[in-house]
């Protein structure tokens, strides 16, 4: 959500997304590439290799994405395979439009090189309908093919699709097209423009219309044992399937400025909704095309008390297959237990609770609550000289929203976390000082 | 080098941020190095050619009241740009903030013609100040704005030779806890017409609601909507949406960077044009204290 206090971006802290580059042989309609960020060169192989090297020290991420462009034409694509088997990554997963995985050969020299996860676009039940998409004649037969292999092989076959007025009348027929090959998941994200904001291309669907369908698909998937995700949906729409969404994205390694044409999303009952800390609403250029649906969608009423968002809460952990299973405590805390470890006790001393760790890619909240009160304690990668209440090995410790009564005590809470955060932090937690980690060097000199 | 740099007003280190209703604010980012926003004051008045006309005024009013407590308005109408100051005295404790203190101020260069009884419990007033005023020696009106119930309200009166007229009347709202107050009170339109359910975001639209605070206020012939709280980036939407002068949204975004610790606000009048059945913003504003 956007508000004046910052953007809510949902991010998993587990994954680390490399944009290897952006070169494609399909051309669908929606897609960024198109989309004015195709003078992206992608990420060097050197800077993957550092971050490769940074990861196997300190196990930040446990998966990698490698994404393109069509990541299966990038001629380097197995040296960054060898990367990243040497950066203690769990799972490495690719995101293509599958269509040369038609050659199993290739398809199994992928999964030989470490590739464990398939993360395949298919936005369309038929050559009709995707060939429409992708404005290649052939791709969905491709693509077909190539996840039949995938299948035959047992690989571990998710799919993709966005959802525009392409296609959103097929949802559950693309359900039902691939449920034979047993993929592990299928992901249906809501189109996001980056460019065309006015959508003078017509891809954006009105929610009313896509909602219901929707639901048939993910009906669907349930009565197929397929596990499902949705992105940039409201919830609400969402029906029993609610707990579908999930819009966490992982960290990404591309050019800067993606963000900033990055949409943002609002919804005018946020302050009104329990699920506002996870569902985004609407993105922008929904509301300036269809307006902001305040009667379609409804909010479900809040037990707790709406404070703005800044960061919200980190993701769960991202496990295919098995999203509907209870995550086990020491798998949820995986990732947290050395922040939490930064503060351990302080809550205590004061007669406080540290009520929730907020784990972000560019910060990290402790939320103490204290008498009638509370104050964030908020940790952001350390600078040289940007403002802050005391500087670590790794972090510049911040605070904010104190509130409450007893001023005093907070004051003490704060300073008595300062302090034990600069005793423990041992150096090289790692927080990101921007969004993006790669910077003009890998652009075209092209103009766009 | 560029004539509008001239414009640029660096930030202080004793400079103090309030909003349009000079409420204090924390910066949103820290200052140092970074630009007052009233270098966007004195390059929108170069921009209209009123600047050597209207900077010795403004500068002895600035003095006056004292530094960052006079809020202007810069308006647009799509053909030229006005300038509307305002002075804050909630509680009258400052002598130079009365409106005959002001009048006082300016008469080298403008006579202040409507005299105000300054036993009227206004908590603010507004002036026009322009080239022309300048020219013709006085300011035929001024605006005086009393509260209303809890002071989240207000009215305005305008003050001339004829006396005072009710003019506006102004809610002011936080844009999500009081998201309901906000929908009813701007649905409460005989100007705009929200039968289409894209009207609303017309009004409303996404990158202003995401604000500190939002005004509703309804006028004679159009209602208004204040927008106040916006970041730098907003800003420039906002000019770009309503077609400023494209040099200074071009300053704006050039120098963006240096704006980014100003709370900014801003404010349209609002109405369905009758013939075409289309929203209009006959005028719209931005505002920042000196
Ligand atoms: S009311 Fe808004 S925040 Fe709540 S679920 Fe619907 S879209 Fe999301």
């Amino acid at each position: 959500m956007q508000t004046p206090e910052g953007r809510f971006e949902p991010t998993r802290f587990e994954e680390l997304t490399i944009t290897v580059g952006f070169r494609c042989h399909s051309a669908c309609k929606f897609c960024i590439v198109r989309e004015g960020m195709n003078d992206f060169r992608g990420v060097p192989l050197e800077r993957f290799a550092s971050l490769a090297a940074d990861n196997a020290r300190h196990r930040r991420y446990r998966r990698v994405v490698l994404t393109g462009g069509e990541v299966t034409l990038e001629p380097a694509l197995f040296d960054y395979l060898a990367v990243a088997r040497t950066g203690g990554f769990e799972h490495v997963r690719l995101q293509t439009n599958g269509r040369r995985l038609r050659d199993a050969q290739f398809a199994r020299r992928l999964m030989e090189a470490g590739v464990d996860e398939f993360f395949v676009s298919l936005h369309g039940p038929d050559a009709a309908t995707q060939d429409l998409v992708s404005e290649r004649e052939g791709s969905f037969d491709e693509a077909w093919a190539g996840m039949c292999n995938l299948a035959a092989m047992g690989a571990c076959l998710m799919t993709n699709t966005v959802m525009t007025s392409l296609n959103a009348d097929r949802l559950a027929d693309i359900v039902e097209r691939v449920a034979p090959l047993r993929p592990v998941r299928m992901e249906f994200w809501y189109y996001l423009p980056m460019e065309d904001v006015e959508d003078r291309r017509d891809l954006l669907v009105p929610m009313a219309e896509l909602a219901p369908r929707l639901r048939t698909a993910l009906d669907r998937c349930v009565a197929h044992g397929i596990e499902a995700v949705v992105k940039y949906v409201p919830r609400c729409l969402l029906g029993e399937h609610g707990d579908r969404l999930d819009n966490a994205q992982p960290d990404v390694v591309i050019a800067e400025d993606f963000y900033e044409h990055y949409p943002k999303f609002s919804c005018l009952w946020e302050a009104r909704c329990e699920h506002s800390e996870h569902c985004l609403g609407l993105h922008h250029p929904y509301v300036h095309k269809y307006g902001w649906e305040q009667d379609l969608l409804v909010p479900q009423p809040r037990t707790r008390p709406w404070r703005a968002p800044t960061w919200g809460p980190a993701a769960p952990v991202d496990r295919p297959g098995r999203r509907h299973l209870p995550v086990h405590p020491d798998e949820r805390a995986e990732g947290h237990a050395p922040w939490r470890a930064l503060v351990e006790g302080v809550a205590e001393r004061h007669g406080a609770r540290l009520a929730e760790v907020l784990l972000q890619r560019r910060a990290c909240v402790f939320r103490f609550e204290i008498g009638d009160g509370g104050v964030d304690v908020v940790l952001t990668a350390r600078s040289e000289n940007g403002p802050a209440l005391v500087r670590t090995a790794s972090f510049d410790v911040h605070y904010r929203n104190p509130s409450g009564a007893d001023r005093e005590a907070c004051i003490a809470l704060v300073r008595d976390a300062a302090r034990a955060i600069a005793t423990r932090d041992p150096g090289g937690m790692r927080l990101e000082a921007r969004k993006g980690l790669v910077g003009a060097e890998a652009r075209r000199s092209a103009a766009r | 080098m560029d004539p509008f740099d001239d414009d640029l007003v660096e930030a202080g280190p004793d400079d103090r941020y309030f909003d349009y209703c000079l409420e204090p604010y924390e910066p949103r980012r820290p200052w140092r190095g970074k630009l007052r926003a009233e270098s966007l004051l004195w390059a929108a008045l170069r921009i209209a050619d009123e600047r050597e006309w209207l900077e010795a005024p403004l500068r002895a009013v600035s003095t006056a009241v004292g530094r960052d407590l006079v809020v202007w308005g810069l308006k647009w109408d799509g053909r030229r740009i006005g300038l509307e100051l305002y002075f804050y005295d909630p509680r009258k404790e400052d002598a130079a903030a009365t409106m005959t203190a002001v009048g006082r101020v300016l008469e080298p260069w403008m006579k202040l013609e409507p005299q105000v009884r300054e036993s009227i419990p206004y908590f603010m007033a507004s002036l026009e100040p322009s080239a022309d005023a300048v020219r013709a020696g006085r300011l035929e009106a001024m605006r005086l704005y009393l509260a209303g119930e809890r002071g989240h309200a207000g009215r305005s009166y305008r003050l001339d030779a004829s006396g005072f007229e009710l003019e506006n009347t102004y809610r002011f709202f936080d844009p999500r806890r009081d998201i309901e107050d906000v929908l009813a009170l701007a649905r409460a339109s005989v100007f705009v017409d929200y039968g289409d359910r894209r009207v609303l975001a017309q009004v409303l639209p996404p990158e202003l609601m995401a604000c500190r605070k939002v005004c509703i206020a309804k006028k004679r012939r159009a209602d208004g909507v204040y927008f106040s709280g916006i970041d730098v980036e907003a800003l420039a939407w906002f000019l770009r949406r309503h077609a400023w002068p494209g040099t200074l949204v071009e300053i704006v975004l050039r120098h963006r960077t240096r704006f980014e610790h100003v709370w900014f606000d801003v404010g349209v009048d609002v109405r369905t044009d009758a013939t075409s059945g289309r929203i209009e913003f006959p005028k719209s504003s931005f505002y920042g204290t000196m």
